[in-house]
């Protein structure tokens, strides 16, 4: 039966937005976290690193008059001083600065934080020849140079060049420096005396345009990087992670659309196979559950098919009887006879279908619904009965059971000549349905009685309080069997005589061949 | 015997009231008639002296009747009607799939059974043999299911057939590419009606062809002037 879709997600897609949302809830708060921590702090720098940049960018922009970039620093050019205090230790990196670039000290600003010099040391590698040159320097001079303390502004044209760190060996300690040596080793050193180290530091100097350029050390660009591959290495957990969780979720979800089906089945038909008792611990249970309710099913509907078959049996012979001893009767008798017998038959085949209800078990095809009520129309005329279709000229494919739609309209038009003396059908399409009105040309069915005609049993007298033949079971078929397609048989207002009206649902039109 | 010449029809029943009155009605008819109680006896009786045509119950002690049909329509003969307190549509569609060649429920009018014996004697008699017990056959794109009477179109919709048309399609699709006049088709189709003109075979042939005209092989069921129709598809099993 293909009934509405249930509402509601699948499991399996709960499961995956419970898996996403944690997931997505995970890499947020990672991110955060990551994000929130306290920035790493600048670089400690050398000065005279510091001014040698400073100068390179100084010079370039003198020359083109925009900021330059580069040397991991940010460049803007002010058109005022900016406002920078001043840093006492740093007065001597100011004054070297302005020497070199021959401006006055107080159009130099500098600020920033003082690292004292022996609480780092730099990592140095030199050329070999360096490394001979202050080897002997550092064996043959016993100097340890003072660091000038505050050198003399103006006075000194010549500044002194940086002298030679002092170093510190690690290597060898007592090698006599051969020409052997083939690589020059790692030397670790601390800060030049007469060099600070500085760190989150800002530069000033004014320009020979008037403005001042300014270098600013940023952030640290390594965090970045850190930053990025994280938070790549978080996300590329979590996909797998979700993806794993999507096909887990599925796996659960799957023993559960084949248990629904199952017991789909098991519903329509109690000989379907058994549901397969597999999957989680619970659905194995219920699998259990709707297999003992199946087998119960089965034996009922195995009794129910043997009484009927016995009852159909014992009731048909003795009519069967009846007929062939009225064949030896006089022929007037014989046709009260037969037409008494064929009205008891005609009862106990009502009984026997509706008890039955074959409406779940007959297979259904796609069938032109035109051409069977065709059918029964010329069918019903052979039999000599007035009985007319209108419409039904364009093919009107459903999906549907071919025996019971003939027995739900061969029902209503049974009735319909029945109570009347002449029956019309008509078929028409409505949107995205079938309606079939069958009209016949008696006394009606009264108002409050257009629902209640329904119920088993229920008959109406004829037209003139006479009774009507049947066991009051042709309507209540018809509605279960049209319920049983998706559709519905009602008694629908109508000028004279009664319209019960059947609505069915249509199949989308097939695309037909040329 | 007077016996050779006459059509001897066995009846298959395990109450002797309808046996024997049964038999009595097929003998007034012109027919030769021997009775058995149950599937075992027909066995014998088939043994001993065989028989044009059978009537079997459905419900019987003992074998019961939809196996011994099925026994029957697996040798080939002699033919089979099922007579049976089971009237539904399903049930006659079990009886015509395991092969029998007609099904009546009970109770039936003796004369309509004896109009079906005919029937089914001369189809045996002159139909083509295969064809006749095939339970479906397929033509120019069309699937006829003899035992449902459900006829398939080539898009693969049922379009249903009134009894009518059902019987004359049989008629065609068992004598294909041969020329049947409408007296042959009225005696093919109309078996269990007398009152039936030439008429009645022109107005269902004219509602067959319009059911048959999805076809893309042209016009099934020629008009052959002065003659009858002539149905021009090749019918093949399956």
């Amino acid at each position: 039966m293909s009934a509405a879709r249930p509402r509601g997600l699948p499991i399996a897609a709960h499961l995956a937005l419970l898996v996403a949302l944690v997931f997505a809830t995970a890499f947020a708060v990672t991110v955060t976290i990551i994000l929130a921590l306290p920035p790493r702090p600048p670089d400690v720098m050398r000065s005279d690193q510091i001014v040698s940049d400073f100068i390179d960018g100084y010079r370039a922009a003198a020359r083109t008059g925009r900021a330059p970039r580069g040397a991991g620093m940010h460049w803007t050019i002010h058109e005022a001083a900016p406002a920078i205090p001043s840093l006492a230790a740093a007065a001597p990196v100011k004054a070297d600065i302005a020497q070199r670039l021959d401006i006055a000290p107080d159009k130099v600003a500098l600020m920033g934080e003082f690292v004292r010099r022996d609480t780092v040391v730099f990592r140095v590698q030199r050329t070999h020849a360096e490394h001979i040159r202050e080897m002997e320097m550092h064996i043959a001079t016993d100097i340890v140079r003072e660091p000038p303390v505050v050198p003399p502004a103006r006075e000194t044209p010549a500044p002194t060049p940086p002298p030679p760190p002092r170093v510190v060996v690690i290597g060898p300690p007592d090698a006599p420096a051969p020409p052997a040596p083939p690589a020059p080793p790692i030397v670790f050193a601390p800060a030049p005396p007469n060099v600070i180290l500085l760190s989150g530091f800002t530069l000033a100097a004014e320009l020979p345009s008037g403005r001042w350029l300014e270098m600013r050390q940023g952030r640290n660009d390594e965090e970045f990087g850190w930053i990025l591959r994280a938070a790549l290495i978080v996300g590329a957990t979590l996909l797998v992670l979700t993806a794993l969780a999507l096909w887990f979720a599925r796996r659960l979800a799957r023993p559960i659309q084949t248990f629904a089906a199952a017991v789909q089945a098991v519903g329509v038909d109690p000989k379907s196979a058994a549901v397969a008792e597999e999957g989680p611990r619970e659905l194995r249970s219920a699998a259990g559950a709707v297999n003992a309710m199946a087998a119960r099913l089965r034996a009922l509907v195995a009794d129910r098919t043997q009484t009927l078959a016995t009852v159909a049996h014992d009731m048909r012979t003795p009519l069967m009887r009846l007929r062939l001893a009225a064949e030896n009767a006089a022929p007037e008798q014989r046709a009260r006879i037969a037409k008494e017998v064929a009205e008891m038959e005609a009862l106990i085949a009502s009984f026997i279908a509706f008890a039955r209800d074959d409406s779940a078990s007959e297979r259904r095809v796609r069938l032109d619904l035109a051409a069977l009520l065709q059918s029964l129309v010329d069918d019903e005329a052979e039999a000599g009965r007035d009985v007319r279709l209108v419409g039904g000229e364009e093919r009107l494919v459903i999906m549907g059971q071919p025996l019971g739609l003939k027995r739900l309209f061969a029902n209503l038009i049974d009735n319909a000549v029945k109570y009347g003396a002449r029956a019309a059908i008509t078929v028409r399409r409505e949107d995205a349905a079938v309606v079939i009105d069958v009209v016949d040309d008696g006394g009606g069915v009264p108002e409050d009685m257009r629902e209640a005609i329904f119920k088993p049993f229920v008959r109406l007298h004829g037209r003139h309080g006479e009774n009507v033949s049947g066991a009051g079971l042709g309507l209540t078929a018809a509605r279960s069997i049209a319920r049983a397609h998706g559709g519905d048989v009602i008694v629908a207002d109508s000028p004279h005589g009664a319209l019960v009206r059947v609505r069915l649902p249509i199949e989308e039109p097939i695309k037909t061949a040329g | 015997m007077i016996a050779e010449t006459l059509p001897r029809v066995l009846i298959v029943d395990d109450d002797a009231a309808i046996r024997e009155g049964l038999a009595e009605v097929f003998e007034r008819s012109g027919f030769a008639a021997v009775c058995a109680p149950n599937a075992a006896a027909m066995d014998k009786i088939l043994a001993d002296q065989g028989a044009d045509l059978v009537i079997l119950d459905l419900m019987m002690p003992g074998e019961d009747g939809l196996s011994a049909a099925r026994r029957l329509a697996g040798r080939g003969w002699p033919p089979v009607i099922m007579l049976s307190a089971l009237g539904d549509d399903a049930d006659r569609i079990v009886g015509l799939e395991v092969g029998a060649d007609d099904y009546m429920a009970k109770p039936c009018n003796p004369r309509e059974l004896v109009a079906r014996a005919r029937a089914v004697l001369r189809r045996a008699r002159d139909g083509d043999a295969a064809a006749t017990r095939a339970e479906a056959v397929r033509f120019a794109g069309f699937r006829l299911d003899v035992a449902r009477r459900e006829l398939t179109d080539p898009d693969g919709v049922l379009v249903a057939l009134s009894t009518g048309e059902f019987r004359l399609l049989r008629a065609f699709v068992e004598r294909p590419q041969r020329v049947l006049t409408r007296e042959h088709l009225l005696d093919l189709a109309f078996a269990n009606d007398g009152e039936v003109f030439d008429r009645a075979v022109d107005v269902q042939v004219s509602r067959l062809r319009k059911k048959l005209e999805r076809s893309d092989q042209g016009e099934l069921i020629r008009t052959v002037r002065g003659e009858g129709y002539l149905f021009t598809a090749k019918p093949t099993p399956g």
